[in-house]
């Protein structure tokens, strides 16, 4: 179900924003205890919210697309009076007195925040097997890890416990936990989407972003928070016109983002590729710089810059997981030599990599590598080659964070264990519009957004 | 540096944090010898707005 369904059926009295809470509400109290998405559920302010909100409609106020819709937020995002944790058992007790700038947007636009969702430690890693609150699970396989650091952001999402969910990115956190559970993951252009609120990480790397349940959901969300927001939100699907990509010039590479790519991933790719292309899109294929330079880049930054943020912490070693420590003990021996001259190299990366959008409108490529891992698998085999599962996840995310340009991962396939499939959406600083025009039109094609996970389809 | 640095780094962390380190610092060395000596810092992307980025 979609926002914008929702929203019809609350505007057309089907349902009140009461009703629709206390189904939220029930959904995550039953689903909660499999997948351990929610790190803190805000039933009581929740409550209260949906009675005024339904008292501002019967008397005509009306806040758009989000008024009344249940969603929830990453707990490394500020929120007043509720506690937020980052994740960590340091900030176990942690309540902020303020709210995120992106937290007050959503407001302002009549959300009704249902809950913080659980996240890796520090949101510093991507398996979202948290030490201190427990593994996250994935709807599709709770076997298997969400993704993250996002991860209960987007196991909500995918279980269909609230349509949407903020999160954030600083090497792939919005994007691999999309790409692992069958969600929409939207990581904005460099500062286009504010942090303030949002609990630093790495302070050159870090972005805000959403997840949601289709494009569409994810695109009207996107111009409430957007600076300089066009307001674009693609046409609604019912509709049935088909979107067309015709004067689209999309780059599929032909190196590093298509090297060491698990088969079925692969076979996806090129099936979405295809379908760009019977879209009207002109497709051309393109050798890109030096993909692997920006992520040892992107890697050197983002150890020196957390661990500014976080080696005050080391006092306390005993309340910090050990794949935090060994991060954070990497970070501290970077000398700042090599941090400055990896934030030069990144200069001359980036003015490289920009002469692509000279020929291109967007770029794809596979979002992750692989599908979901197990929960504890710290290496994945693909083909021949076996691969650090943290360096393999986000071997092609990170590179747009180095960057600064705007991603997003939507669901392309399913491979044969049933899992999620996520294609990468890449476009120009500030053009969020066309790579929002580009993934809906390619999920309308797909014809598998908002499918759920069988455990969770009712 | 790892005995060095303050406080220091726990040897029964050390398997964990060295090797991979070394690796990613030597790929470092071969991208930093083309830097052209003009070049700045990054500074964000074109149209960014850091008001609020602290």
């Amino acid at each position: 179900v979609t926002i914008a369904e929702i929203g019809a059926a609350l505007r057309g009295k089907k349902i009140s924003v009461r009703e629709l809470t206390e189904e939220a509400l029930q959904r995550i109290a039953e689903a909660n205890p499999r997948l351990n998405a929610f790190l803190t559920v805000t039933e009581t302010a929740a409550r209260t919210r949906a009675t005024f909100l339904d008292g501002e409609l019967a008397r005509g106020i009306d806040h758009g697309p989000l008024h009344g819709i249940p969603i929830a937020h990453k707990d490394n995002i500020f929120t007043r009076g509720v506690r937020t944790t980052g994740g960590s058992k340091i900030f176990a007790d942690f309540i902020p007195d303020y709210d995120a700038t992106i937290v007050r947007q959503l407001n302002d636009a009549g959300a009704n925040v249902i809950g913080k969702t659980g996240l890796h430690e520090f949101a510093y890693g991507i398996t979202s097997n948290n030490p201190h609150f427990g593994a996250i699970r994935n709807p599709w396989d709770p076997e298997r890890v969400p993704g993250g650091s996002s991860g209960g952001s987007a196991a909500a999402v995918a279980a269909g416990l609230v349509p949407l969910a903020t999160g954030s990115d600083t090497g792939g956190s919005i994007r691999i936990p999309a790409s692992f559970c069958g969600v929409v993951g939207l990581k904005p252009t460099y500062e286009r989407v504010s942090r303030t609120g949002v609990m630093p990480l790495g302070l050159t790397l870090d972005h805000a972003g959403l997840l949601a349940g289709t494009m569409r959901d994810v695109a009207s969300a996107f111009s409430l928070i957007a600076k300089h927001s066009s307001g674009y939100v693609p046409a609604p699907r019912a509709d049935h016109r088909v979107i067309s990509l015709g004067g689209m010039r999309i780059g599929v590479p032909e190196n590093f983002f298509v090297e060491r790519i698990a088969p079925e991933v692969m076979l996806s790719f090129r099936a979405a590729v295809q379908t760009a292309a019977a879209l009207g899109a002109h497709v051309t294929e393109i050798r890109l710089p030096d993909g692997e330079a920006l992520n040892v880049v992107g890697r050197i930054a983002q150890l020196s810059e957390v661990s500014a943020l976080l080696a005050r912490y080391l006092d306390r070693r005993d309340e910090i997981g050990r794949d935090i420590l060994v991060l954070v003990e990497q970070g501290r021996l970077i000398p700042a030599i090599d941090y400055l001259n990896a934030q030069r190299v990144r200069t001359v990366l980036a003015r490289d990599f920009s002469k692509i959008w000279q020929h291109l409108d967007c770029l794809m490529t596979p979002a992750t590598p692989m599908t979901a891992p197990k929960i504890g698998e710290t290496s994945v085999a693909i083909g021949s080659f076996n691969e650090d599962v943290r360096t393999a996840a986000t071997r092609l995310t990170r590179p747009f964070n180095v960057l600064g340009w705007p991603a997003l991962s939507l669901p392309c396939g399913f491979s044969n264990a049933g899992m999620p499939i996520g294609l990468q959406l890449v476009a120009p600083p500030q053009q969020e519009d066309s790579l929002l025009q580009a993934g809906a039109a390619l999920e309308d094609a797909f014809g598998i957004a908002g499918r759920r996970p069988p455990l969770f389809d009712r | 540096l790892a005995a060095a640095a303050e406080p220091p780094v726990p040897e029964d962390l050390l398997p964990d944090v060295l090797p991979a380190l070394e690796k990613l610092e030597a790929a470092l060395r071969a991208l930093e010898v083309a830097i052209p000596p003009e070049t700045l810092l990054w500074n964000g992307v074109e149209g960014s707005d850091s008001e609020d980025a602290s």
